[in-house]
């Protein structure tokens, strides 16, 4: 006896944006939380050490912020005029920020009143780093130099006056503790290195740089200006890898995920975009409600932090995975039930009998194979199925037809039932995939039912719009087929190039064949 | 009264424009806008009472005004302002507006003749006024500027009375003790000065940025067992430029503290502070704060003492469009000034626009953490003038003069320290005696040209929004441009958008064209000007093919069933004129009963039948 065949499902491309690792990924952050601060958000920087509290530079304030806290747990606000560059050193417990009015203070995060000042700049210092022994600043300023000072005595060891326009931006390097490099408005990103009294590379970014940023192991030197990120090789002498241009506005601010797999980008134009560091595609972005200053990511991507031009900082923070885990999951039969008996080897004398594999079939293939037909089509017509799985009831839909018996499935149904159907159809029938099978069907439905129409308004303004769509669709169709028209006008012009160009190749390889046979 | 300066270039300049509500009864209330006009406004009616437009209006803007005390005989309740408590004005001070402009002059409007009273200018500031106080008793008036000086005037005589260096860098406020014997003065610090000596008798730390509005919140020191020397144990309250919080200070007998004693935080930068003054000890002051961003926010704290904390507000209101229908979200109108009511109870709110703004009286409910308020001022755009009581006057302007449209953001009254030609204007003043109604004189403005000038502004910045939005794959922006249905405008943007950005345009079309036909159609739209407009680059485009190939094949594949749906098109059209037909019926009578054709076969038929009748209808 032929067993039942189940009908086969068409299945087709899932439409629309592919959700990739890393769509998972970015977008698996709570609601940001939003805090006002008192300006504009220069800058954010997290600690390198846990707690992983983050300092925010914001007019003459600089607020630190734990971790889930929505106040700040200390401010420090004996800036004069505006702070910039709020740095933490590497070890978190000291903090050196610049100022408008030209000087460089630090300050213990235990205390209140600066440590150390450092005067020397004559004006506004944006940047200020540590260098990587811990007992070095490096700041850069608004009147073109850069100088390095030295913690415990609070002076200055020396200057570079290289850069020939206001120097925004700079970070010392982590692993060697007398290079570090500063970007200028000069449209160049410098590396100077405390040995020498010269810098040692200089490379040509093309715009105002406004931020930099270097790879943690040194080789690579990631620039921001203009609506450029570029990215350099620094051990093949500042040779220019990458070009990214995605932004519409100028780039503000740069970041590196804490795997380094990942470098994010922040821009005026309102949006974070993540970038893949072995591909350098675009492979995610955020939008944000303003323009975007400053932007930080905490230990192991916990917590995107992003400040604004508006003064609202706005704090993300990452999912627990724990939840998932506590879904309560449906207990199956051990693994041993399924190879029950199953390496059981053939003797010689014994005959071996398969049991046929029991098939299991889905509710709809069980109503029709006992020609249930129209309690089949109920079932597909049931909400639940039409919007999540819209292809299997058109392919059951399709299978009717194929057998003759669409119209009886169709056939006698009331009001409801009717309107269920005709709902399918108005929200399908535009889709060219199911489209030719659901044609053929309205088409039917209207044979059957023309007799009593006009005797529910329900169904009438059903057929309303779907005439309505009907008449859309036609009309789109018929500007598609004219646009096509256009296009067929282009590309026979392409072929005629492409055809006279084949003649020619023809024509030149005909003495080489000849030349082959002879 | 706290009055904001007029907006300038410098980042530094208070926000907000300069306005004051009269003292006493609040019967008026007064705003220079950024165009150079003054407005006085009747606070009752919403009416404009009086319209004045200084000689020097552009090149002088006026950047502060404070109203003179009321007068001698008006007797006011001493609740109203402290520095007017006790107000015994001469009489001769006939509700006097003071004017400080942007030059360094100060002009003395009044309000009763409805003309310039006079000008102080010798002698005085040589920049920009930042703060006008007048004195409650002696009829003195204060000033303070740009040049860091401080000048004392004599009003009746028009001279400077004292003027004195006030601080390293400019003065920015100014507010008198409430017995009159002190005056504070700021610019990012505060001073106390003694006014016989012009002494600094106290210091404090004041702001980071320059102080926007200085005010007095009590009259009477805390402690009352003491013996009150008149200033010591006050308290004060500071706004800056750029700060979200006010701070309160209190003058203290010993010279050390001095940090703020507490603080109030609001949304955004204050832009007009008033406040109510507390009787005795238990009651509260009650202080309004109207923000930059329109809201106003509503204290009310019994100042005793130190707080760590800043003190959040109690009350917030904002007022907001109501949103007819569902395309029109509500929108927030602008708060411009707040000020109490001699009662208390009730707050006076100025809102709108600083052209028309819309004046009303509103009870206030102190349980109540956040009150929004449904307005709709579309309505109240025409400006009412009742041409009989007000003696407005117009200069006359040579063909050069450049009227700037307010309201534009970025396109403020250029601030030129030139000396204005003052006996020049005057007499031209003086001839132009003949009235302009303010219609003409908004048509004069070109109010409306920025409906007429939309298209080409759209023009302009939809390739623009069109590039960016394809460069950096913003969904938002694609669909502000894409979904729009002007045929002109596509044309347009596509004429204009660079080349390189044709083949990104198309291959975003290909994505869009695969959805519903409603927004499908719109993409079609686009891709058939792409197509006529860039078809000659497209034909050179060496892998056109490869290029459009996809999109090829999708149209291609969504107009194989053209042929069916048409099919199916007629089947439904007959439908749906049957079911119409049959509704018409159903409503009316039909018309016709009598058939359209009767078709009698003759009685000479070869049958001989009695007549058989064949009817056919016709719909």
């Amino acid at each position: 006896m032929a067993g039942y065949k189940p009908v086969a499902i068409q299945t087709y491309p899932i439409l629309g944006e592919k959700i990739t690792q890393d769509t998972l990924y970015w977008n698996n952050y709570k609601t940001p939380v939003q805090i006002k601060e008192f300006g504009a958000v220069s800058k954010v920087d997290f600690s390198p050490q846990p707690p992983y509290n983050y300092a925010v530079t914001a007019s003459s304030r600089i607020h630190i912020y734990g971790r889930y806290s929505q106040e700040p747990i200390k401010t420090f606000s004996r800036f004069k005029d505006t702070a910039y560059c709020a740095t933490f050193r590497q070890d978190g417990r000291l903090l050196v920020a610049g100022s408008e009015d030209g000087g460089v203070q630090l300050f213990d995060i235990s205390g209140r009143a600066p440590l150390r000042q450092f005067e020397g700049h004559t004006k506004a210092v944006h940047t200020v780093d540590f260098t990587a022994d811990k007992y070095h600043v490096v700041s850069g300023a608004d009147d073109y130099t850069v100088k390095l000072w030295d913690i415990p005595n609070a002076t200055e060891i020396l200057t570079f006056k290289e850069h020939s326009d206001y120097v925004r931006c700079g970070c010392a390097s982590k692993l060697n503790p007398d290079l570090f490099i500063t970007g200028s408005y000069d449209h160049t990103v410098k590396m100077f290195d405390a040995r020498t009294n010269t810098s040692v590379l200089s490379v040509e970014h093309g715009q105002p740089v406004e931020s930099v940023l270097l790879f943690p192991s040194g080789g690579l030197l990631v620039s921001a200006g203009g609506r450029y990120v570029k990215v350099w090789d620094m051990l093949k002498g500042g040779q220019l890898l990458v070009s990214l241009k995605n932004h519409h506005k100028t780039v503000t601010c740069l970041c590196l995920s804490s795997s380094g797999q990942r470098l994010l980008s922040g821009s005026l134009d309102r949006k974070v975009k993540v970038y893949s560091t072995t591909s350098y595609k675009v492979v995610h972005s955020f939008d944000y409600a303003a323009s975007i200053l400053s932007l930080a990511l905490a230990h192991e991507d916990e917590t995107i932090v992003v400040g604004m031009t508006n003064g609202i900082l706005s704090v993300k923070h990452r999912k627990s995975e724990a939840k998932k885990e506590s879904l309560p999951r449906r207990r199956r039969p051990a693994y041993r039930t399924f190879i029950k008996g199953k390496n059981y080897m053939k003797q010689r004398d014994d005959i071996l009998i398969n049991r046929p594999a029991k098939k299991h079939l889905e509710l709809y293939d069980r109503d029709l194979k006992h020609f249930r037909i129209s309690k089949a089509l109920d079932r597909v017509l049931d909400p639940t199925c039409t919007i999540k799985t819209p292809e299997i009831t058109v392919s059951i839909i399709k299978e009717l037809n194929r057998r003759g018996v669409l119209a009886n499935a169709l056939a006698g149904r009331d009001e409801k039932e009717i309107s269920h159907v005709l709902n399918f159809l108005i929200r399908h029938l535009s889709q060219p995939r199911f489209a030719p099978v659901l044609i053929n069907a309205a088409e039917i439905i209207i044979d059957i039912y023309l007799p009593v129409i006009g005797q529910s308004p329900v169904v009438d303004k059903k057929f309303l719009l779907l005439q309505g769509l009907v008449e859309k669709e036609i009309d789109y169709q018929r500007e598609l087929l004219e646009t096509l028209g256009m296009m067929d006008m282009l590309f026979a012009t392409m072929r005629r190039k492409e055809g006279t160009s084949v003649l020619e190749h023809t024509s030149d390889g005909f003495p080489e064949n000849k030349k082959i046979e002879s | 009264m706290a009055a904001g300066g007029g907006g300038s270039g410098d980042p530094l300049a208070p926000a907000g424009v300069p306005c004051a509500f009269s003292p006493h009864s609040q019967a008026y209330f007064a705003l220079a806008s950024t165009d150079g006009h003054l407005r006085v406004w009747e606070t009752a009616n919403n009416r404009l009472h009086q319209e004045y437009v200084p000689s020097a209006h552009l090149s002088g803007t006026c950047t502060c005004l404070a109203w003179a005390p009321a007068r001698l005989q008006a007797k006011e309740s001493p609740q109203r302002k402290k520095r007017k408590s006790e107000a015994v004005g001469t009489s001769n001070q006939t509700d006097l507006l003071a004017l400080g402009t942007a030059v360094g002059s100060i002009l003395l409007y009044s309000t009763v003749k409805g003309e310039l009273h006079s000008k102080l200018i010798s002698g005085g500031h040589d920049n920009r006024v930042n703060c006008i106080q007048w004195h409650q008793d002696s009829g003195c008036l204060y000033s303070c500027s740009d040049d860091k000086h401080i000048v004392e005037w004599n009003v009746q005589a028009c001279k400077v009375k004292c003027k004195w260096k006030g601080d390293n860098s400019s003065v920015s406020s100014l507010c008198i003790s409430p017995d009159g014997k002190m005056l504070l003065s700021a610019g990012r610090t505060i001073k106390l000065w003694v006014l016989e000596t012009k002494e600094v008798y106290r210091h404090f730390t004041g702001h980071a940025t320059p102080v926007s509005s200085l005010m007095f919140t009590t009259i009477r020191p805390p402690n009352e067992s003491q013996p009150f020397d008149g200033i010591t144990g006050l308290y004060f309250l500071s706004g800056a430029v750029h700060d979200r919080l006010l701070n309160v200070w209190q003058v203290r007998s010993e010279n050390k503290e001095k940090s703020a004693v507490m603080s109030f935080t609001v949304t955004d930068e204050p832009v007009y502070i008033d406040l109510t003054l507390s009787e005795n000890k238990e009651e509260p002051v009650k202080l309004a704060v109207v923000c930059r961003d329109g809201q106003v926010h509503l204290f009310e704290h019994i100042l005793n003492g130190y707080c760590k904390k800043p003190l959040t507000s109690n009350c917030t209101i904002q007022i907001a469009t109501p949103g007819k229908g569902k395309k029109s979200t509500p929108k927030p109108i602008p708060i411009l000034a707040a000020g109490f009511c001699s009662d208390k109870m009730s707050l006076l709110l100025v809102y709108g626009s600083w052209f028309q703004p819309t004046i009303e009286r509103v009870a206030l409910n102190s349980r109540e953490p956040h009150m929004c308020l449904v307005r709709d001022i579309s309505n109240c755009w025409a400006p009412k003038v009742e041409t009989a009581i007000t003696k407005v006057r117009t200069p006359v302007m040579n063909s050069e003069a450049k009227v700037l449209v307010p309201g534009i953001p970025g396109h403020h009254a250029a601030i030129k320290p030139t000396p204005p030609q003052t006996e020049q204007v005057e007499s031209k003043r003086k001839s132009g005696g003949n009235e302009v109604s303010i219609e003409e004189r908004l048509g004069a403005m070109d109010i409306d040209t920025p409906k007429k000038g939309k298209d080409d502004l759209q023009t302009n910045s939809f390739p623009v929004l069109l590039t960016q939005g394809l460069e950096s794959n913003d969904f938002e922006m694609l669909n502000k441009v894409l979904q729009t249905r002007n045929v002109n405008l596509i044309k347009k943007t596509v004429l204009r958008m660079p080349l390189h950005t044709v083949i990104p345009l198309l291959q975003e079309l290909t994505k869009r064209l695969q959805g519903h036909p409603n927004s499908a159609v719109l993409m079609v739209q686009w891709l058939k000007c792409v197509l006529t407009v860039h078809a000659s680059y497209l034909s050179t485009l060496p892998d056109l093919v490869p290029q459009l190939g996809t999109l090829y094949q999708l149209m291609e594949s969504r107009v194989k069933t053209f042929q069916k749906l048409s099919h199916l098109h007629g089947k439904l059209i007959l439908l749906i004129t049957q079911v119409t037909a049959s509704e018409k019926t159903k409503g009316a009578p039909s018309p016709g009963q009598k058939a359209k054709l009767v078709y009698e076969e003759g009685k000479d038929g070869g049958y001989g039948m009695e007549s058989r009748i064949t009817t056919f209808s016709f719909q």
